[in-house]
Formats: structure tokens, C-alpha cells, sequence
């Protein structure tokens, strides 16, 4: 039985993942996502406190006090940078994740078991899909305030209809495979043959999903945190910083290079990544990785 | 016989004619342009009712639009007829009036009539057509009734001497005579759709974008406008204007003053200077939790870095302000307290008052420097155990709570209000028949509400003089205003351009703006 089950099996594995490195765009992501992963980092190792005012070094340019000089308020922007690229990097894995994981439960909730739930379900993701993304961002906030929270839940809201409709497209597919049928014909209780078969044939186009959503989440934050409705001061994001440093630019361009250079690098080292995990995890879009190579 | 053209201004034309496609292509469009000037307003147009108007920018459009008895000369505070053919002063408390004859309103709406201003002034009496209390009530409060006494002619009668009548009634917004019939029947929606006499009319608007005045050809009063069409762009940022200025989107804009210096820098552009009047202060609402207690709003005060804030968030191009009125001012009060940084005392006081872990919430406009203030203030205030949550809102949420009480859970705001030369204007707004309007500190004096109708009806200087600083003085006794800075306003205009403002800096005069 599990020999049937690996012919369509869309698992990753070691094999798979060692296969980025051998891929000349996964190189640059890995190597992209490396450098922003410091950058992410270096606050924490150096220490500096990214909301401290210091009014009369605002708008420095870099030196050995300030890596990446200062913000308008003599803030310093490595401090910043640093703590803004970690709130994206952390909200993007949440937000993923989150949409992932109740999107691959109602997908395959209404997938499986069809009828009334699936017309619901759909409804449901046809809604929230209908509405364009800023239009429900300028209600949610209107309705609850800006903040943290609230682009959590307005970016689940966003990005769990696309994991819903492939994990039901999916497990609609499964359901009449043959060794599932066998499962269900021998007893085996539900939520069992959903753990052992649906689950795992469904996560690598899931997990391809997800890291295509990682870049699409960051930008979208950047983007409503530019607009004033995503983290609020003195949280730092890459968004409030290159509004600032937008504001600034004609004083000192180093904020607006310090926080667009990092979000295009996040941007930019997640999508290669993610467009090789597809490559290698999704069969019906791999191609020669080591053609390429 | 005439000769239009000999062979010397044909041989000029032609070399003319042939050269101007070297031109460079900017000069062209600027000679094709002088028609209009554009103009940047920081705030869409909110309120057109003369009465209920929300700023500035709704002022200057009533002014251009609407005809006043009397209209402020260009760029002076000195006045001259308008509508009014003849303005006779009978005594202290009562004035007569003659109109010019045949001053048509637009849109068919018929001739100006004494009838009109009647119907103009005695809503600032008895209210809207609802009876509600107009917002700028008080500008006109010290008028008894208008009596009509002919077609053209009537009477105001005052309840008592008024100094600021004339200055910040019958010749600004609030003296706007507007059509009764129009006013009637277009109801609430006088709002948005203004008919006046004046030199400018309404053409279009399009809200959060632009709005375009055109030249009434109809207006018979003395202040013709030069520019056919004043075209205004609606830009709130200050340094996305200065860009738009630079990118020669606009002829004339506000610069931010941290952006004064780089205004300078712009080329074929002028920048002008002018030492504010207006008052930009934290806002503590008294009746809010534990700012209800006078001990935490002294806190507050003593916890706050104004100095800090005018370096960070100003870029030190502004000077710090002491109390409301500015020096210079009638009731200016040099010897006001200076509270700088004192953070033990500051801590003290709190724990006097039982206060540990206070959260309040800052609101403030969406933009550069309010947004600075508030991170100064919050880090500021840390310091004291104070946490600060920012509330940003855009200009038009933000000004929205200056009505139906919508500003009665605000605690800490960040207030920036425009002045006029007379003491009252500034004061009127922190009366107790404010609270719910536009005193959102929502502090009530008895004391104070006394003494600003007793300067409303004292002419002598010396007098009125002291009223204004015993009102300050109740103002400053009740820890619930911040005070940061008069201002000090920058414009950059094309050198082209000469736009005219009255010396508060934010009354445009549009029907002045003319060519250099």
C-alpha cells in the first residue's frame, strides 16, 4: 500500500532539499536570505537599541558608531534595519504558517467530505478572495485599529484562500485514489487515512505555496506599514523606514537605501528560493535543475 | 491708412516664430500656463458654511467666493468696501450699511439684498436651519441683531463695544454674505456647493484631489481677480509637496520648516518667511481617566522634552512657545512659565497621585513632524513610567473630531490651530461651550468663559491686555495644554508668481495672487 502511495507522493525529501544548493538561483537565494538572516541578526549581536533618540546625530551618515548611519530622529538605522527585516521575517513565517496550516485543514476538511461543507468553504474563500487586498486592510483597520494584530489577522484573512482551494483540489483528487479507497475499505478510521495519505501528498505544494507567499507577505507589510496601517512606531519595519526615509531623502539618503536595499533583498533571496523549492518538490513544474546549474 | 506689419516686425516675428521650438519645452508650457497659478492646500475642502468651516483652506475658498461688507486690503489687515457701498459707525454699538446695487449671485441665485446679510449674520444668532450652534458662533457673538432698513440699507446692532468685529468677523469667513434663497434651497448641502458674488467661483471640485476656482465676470467689487483660474492640488504631505514644487507641479506651496533649507536651493523659485502666530500644544483631556488628575497632566508636562522635540522634530527652525498667545500679540505674556525636563519631579508627582504603569493614548496627524513629535514624546515619557501608544490618523478623520463629540476619548493629541490677530479668535476655542467641538481638552473655567466675553467688549488695550493673560494664566494652572511652538511659516513660490497672504501667513488671498 505504501508503495502506491509514493508513486504520486509529492513529499520532500533529503535528496530534494540537497538538490537547491546544486541550483544556481537557489545558490543566490540561499546566499540572499543568508545575508538578510544576519542583517536580521546583527542588531541582537551588537546590542544597539533601536528606539533610542539621539537627537543630535539624526540623519548621520554611516560611520563605526552607526554601520548604516542614523534615522530622523538619530535613531540607529542598523539597530532598525535590523529589527524591522526580523518583525518582517517573523510576521511572514507566522502568517504563513497559519494560513498554511488552516488552510490545508478546511481544504481538506471540505475536499474530503464535500456536499454542504465544500459549498460553504467555497463561499467562504470566494468572499474574502473577492475583496482586493487594500480595500479589506482600510476596513479592518477602520473596524479595529492599526497595529500588530490586526495585519495578522488581515493577512491570514488574504492568504488562506489560496492554501484552502489547493488543499481541497487535492484532496478531492485523493479521495477516489485507489489505495485511499483500500484504506477505507479495510476500516481504517478517518482522520488516520487524512494523517497518513491526504496530509503528506498534499504538503509539497503547500510548502511551494507557502514559500512563494513568504516574499508576497513581506511586501505587503512593507507596503501597509508605508501607508501608516501595518506595525506602528516605535516598532521598526522595512515599510515605516523607507516612508521615513522618503520624507528625509533630500537630508540623507541612507535610511531609504539601508531599508529598500534589505527588503529587495529579502524579497528577491526568498522568491528564488522558493522558486527552486518548487522546481524541485512540485513534478508538474520541475525542470532540469542540473541543466541549469 | 494703419500699418500692422512692416518688414522689421515681420522679419522679429518670423525669427521668433523659427526659434521657439528651441526653446526649452518648460518655458513654453509656463508662458502657456500664466492663465492660472496652481496652488497646494495641505486639507481638502471639509466644511463650506461659512459658519461650520473647518480650516483655513475652507476660509480661503468662502472668502474668494463670497463677497464680505468689508474685504481685507492685499495682504494687510486693513480693510476696504466690498459689498457695501458705505459703512457708517453711529455709535460704539451700532453700525449702518448701504450695499452696491446690482451684486448678482452665480448660478441665477439673483441679486445681493440686504435681506441677504440679514439672513448671513443672524444665523451666527439663532444657528442653522436647524437651530444648531454654528461652530464660529462667536466671531459674530457680539451681535445683537441686524435690522433691514431698505432694499440696500440696514443696521448691525451690537450688544456691547466689539475691538475684533471687524477683524475676525465681518471681513473673514464668517462674514461671508451668502445667498438666503441659495442657502435655502440647497440646505445641507451648502456644506459642499457654495454660491457666492465674489471675485472667484467654485467650478469644480473633486474631493482628495483638486479643486478649481474661476474668475466670476460677474463681481462688481473692487479686488478683480489677476489669474483666470487658481487651480488647488490637494497634497498633504509637506515633503511630498516640496517634490511636487520641485518637479513644477505646483506655483506656490507651505514648506515644512525642517525643509526651509532645501527650499532655498530650488531655482527659478522664491521663498518666503514669516514668524507664526499659531499655537501647536499636546492636548490633555481632562476628563480622560488619570489625566482627570492635575497631578499626572503635571507629570506629563514636566515629563516632555519640548526642546528635544523642536530639534527632531523641526529641525530647530522654529522657535519654542511658553503659552498661547504670541509675542507681539495683544495679551502676550512674556513672563509665562517655562517648564523644562524635570523627570524626578515629574516621577513624584505620579507617585503622588498612586500612579504606576499609566498607558495613554497620543493621536496626532499621519505625517512627518506630528509623527516625529509622538515617538519624542513616547520615548519621553517611558522615562517616567508613562507607556504611549500613537494613534496617527489622516487629516481628514483627524479634523472630523472637531464635531458630535467625537473627541471625548482622546487623551494626549497633538494640536496644531491657526490665529488671527485678535487674542479672542485664539481663545474662544478652549471655552466651556467648546468641550465637544473644538476644546479637546475638554477643561471648563467659569473664570475663563468670563473673562474672554470681557475682552470681547473691552476696547482699551492696557485692559484687555491683562484679561488675556489672566485667561492664560487659568490655562496654564490647569496643566492641560503643552505648549511647543508658535511656528514659524516657510512658502516657496515660482519666481514668476506673487502670492498674497495676510501676516497670520495662512489666509490666501487668491484674488490678489498676481504675476511678479
Amino acid at each position: 500500500m505504501k508503495a502506491v502511495a509514493a508513486d504520486i507522493s509529492d513529499k520532500p525529501s533529503p535528496a530534494r532539499w540537497r538538490r537547491i544548493w546544486r541550483d544556481r538561483n537557489g545558490r543566490l537565494g540561499l546566499l540572499f536570505m543568508g545575508l538578510v538572516l544576519l542583517l536580521a541578526l546583527s542588531g541582537l549581536i551588537l546590542g544597539a537599541d533601536p528606539n533610542r533618540i539621539d537627537i543630535p546625530q539624526r540623519l548621520a551618515a554611516p560611520s563605526l558608531a552607526h554601520w548604516l548611519g542614523t534615522d530622523n530622529l538619530g535613531r540607529d538605522l542598523t539597530a532598525r534595519i535590523s529589527a524591522g527585516t526580523r518583525s518582517a521575517l517573523t510576521l511572514a513565517l507566522l502568517i504563513v504558517a497559519a494560513s498554511a496550516f488552516l488552510g490545508a485543514v478546511i481544504g481538506t476538511a471540505a475536499g474530503l467530505f464535500g456536499r454542504w461543507l465544500d459549498w460553504i468553504v467555497t463561499a467562504i474563500f470566494d468572499t474574502l478572495s473577492a475583496f482586493p487586498a487594500l480595500i479589506l486592510a482600510f476596513s479592518l483597520v477602520a473596524l479595529y485599529g492599526t497595529g500588530r494584530q490586526t495585519f495578522v489577522i488581515l493577512a491570514i484573512l488574504i492568504f488562506l484562500p489560496q492554501f484552502g482551494r489547493l488543499a481541497r483540489a487535492r484532496a478531492q483528487a485523493l479521495r477516489h485514489q485507489s489505495f485511499v479507497e483500500a484504506e477505507r475499505l479495510l476500516g481504517v478510521h478517518p482522520m488516520v487515512i487524512v494523517l497518513r495519505h491526504i496530509l503528506p501528498n498534499i504538503a509539497g505544494p503547500l510548502i511551494v505555496l507557502a514559500g512563494m507567499n513568504i516574499p508576497v507577505v513581506i511586501t505587503f507589510e512593507a507596503g501597509l506599514s508605508f501607508l501608516g496601517l501595518g506595525v506602528q512606531p516605535p516598532a521598526s519595519s522595512l515599510g515605516t523606514l523607507i516612508k521615513d526615509g522618503f520624507i528625509y531623502m533630500s537630508e540623507s539618503w541612507w535610511p531609504t537605501i539601508g531599508a529598500a536595499g534589505t527588503l529587495a533583498l529579502a524579497t528577491l533571496g526568498s522568491t528564488l528560493l522558493a522558486e527552486t523549492f518548487r522546481d524541485i518538490l512540485d513534478p508538474k513544474s520541475a525542470t532540469d535543475v542540473e541543466g541549469r546549474a | 491708412m494703419i500699418s500692422f506689419m512692416n518688414r522689421r516686425s515681420f522679419l522679429a516675428g518670423g525669427a521668433v516664430f523659427a526659434a521657439s521650438p528651441l526653446l526649452p519645452p518648460f518655458m513654453s508650457v509656463a508662458l502657456a500656463e500664466r492663465k492660472q497659478a496652481v496652488v497646494r492646500v495641505d486639507v481638502d475642502i471639509a466644511n463650506l458654511d461659512p459658519g461650520n468651516r473647518i480650516g483655513t483652506v475652507d476660509g480661503n475658498v468662502i472668502l474668494s467666493v463670497c463677497q464680505t461688507l468689508a474685504r481685507f486690503d492685499a495682504g494687510k489687515l486693513t480693510w476696504s468696501n466690498d459689498a457695501a457701498k458705505e459703512i457708517k459707525q453711529i455709535s460704539e454699538t451700532e453700525y449702518t450699511f448701504e450695499l452696491n446695487p446690482g451684486q448678482m449671485f452665480t448660478d441665477d441665485y439673483g441679486e445681493m439684498t440686504a435681506e441677504d446679510v440679514k439672513f448671513s449674520f443672524d444665523r451666527f444668532i439663532t444657528g442653522d436651519a436647524k437651530g444648531k450652534k454654528l461652530a464660529y458662533a462667536e466671531d459674530l457673538g457680539t451681535l445683537d441683531k441686524v435690522e433691514v432698513t431698505g432694499k440696500y440699507t440696514g443696521r448691525l446692532l451690537l450688544k456691547h463695544p466689539s475691538p475684533a468685529l471687524w477683524l475676525i468677523g465681518l471681513c473673514d469667513a464668517s462674514g461671508a454674505i451668502l445667498s438666503k434663497k441659495a442657502t435655502e434651497a440647497l440646505g445641507d448641502k451648502i456644506a459642499t456647493q457654495i454660491i457666492g458674488s465674489g471675485p472667484y467661483r467654485l467650478a469644480e471640485w473633486r474631493p482628495k484631489e483638486q479643486f478649481v476656482l474661476e474668475i466670476n465676470p460677474d463681481y462688481k467689487g473692487a479686488a478683480k481677480a489677476h489669474f483666470p483660474r487658481i487651480l488647488a492640488k490637494f497634497i498633504a504631505e509637506p515633503k511630498t509637496a516640496l517634490l511636487s514644487f520641485q518637479g513644477k507641479e505646483l506655483d506656490f506651496t507651505a514648506v515644512d520648516p525642517s525643509s526651509a533649507g532645501e527650499a532655498r536651493k530650488v531655482e527659478q523659485a522664491k521663498v518666503i518667511e514669516i514668524e507664526g502666530i499659531d499655537y501647536t500644544w499636546i492636548s490633555l483631556n481632562v476628563e480622560k481617566g488619570a489625566l482627570a488628575d492635575p497631578r499626572v497632566r503635571q507629570a506629563i508636562r514636566l515629563g516632555i522634552d519640548i526642546d528635544m522635540i523642536i530639534a527632531g522634530a523641526y529641525g530647530g527652525a522654529v522657535s519654542r512657545a511658553k503659552t498661547l498667545l504670541a509675542p507681539g500679540l495683544i495679551g502676550a505674556w512674556p513672563e509665562a512659565p517655562l517648564y523644562n525636563r524635570d523627570l524626578e519631579k515629574a516621577k513624584a508627582l505620579l507617585a503622588e497621585a498612586g500612579q504606576t504603569g499609566l498607558s495613554v493614548s497620543f493621536t496626532c496627524l499621519n505625517e512627518a513632524v506630528p509623527m516625529a513629535t509622538a515617538q519624542i514624546v513616547q520615548a519621553n515619557l517611558a522615562e517616567i513610567g508613562v507607556t504611549v501608544t500613537i494613534n496617527a490618523m489622516d487629516s481628514g478623520a483627524y479634523w472630523a473630531m472637531g464635531s458630535d463629540d467625537k473627541s471625548k476619548d482622546l487623551e494626549l493629541t497633538l494640536i496644531q490651530y491657526l490665529s488671527k490677530f485678535d487674542p479672542s479668535f485664539q481663545t474662544q476655542w478652549f471655552l466651556s461651550a467648546q468641550v465637544g467641538l473644538w476644546n479637546w481638552q475638554r477643561w471648563k473655567s467659569a473664570d475663563f468663559d468670563r473673562l474672554h466675553a470681557e475682552g470681547l467688549a473691552t476696547t482699551d488695550t492696557a485692559k484687555r491686555t491683562q484679561i488675556y493673560v489672566d485667561m492664560q494664566k487659568l490655562l496654564d494652572e490647569s496643566a492641560s495644554c503643552v505648549w511647543i511652538t508658535h511656528g514659524r511659516n516657510f512658502f516657496i513660490h515660482a519666481d514668476w508668481l506673487k502670492p498674497c497672504l495676510l501676516p497670520n501667513a495662512m489666509n490666501w488671498q487668491y484674488e490678489y495672487f498676481g504675476e511678479a
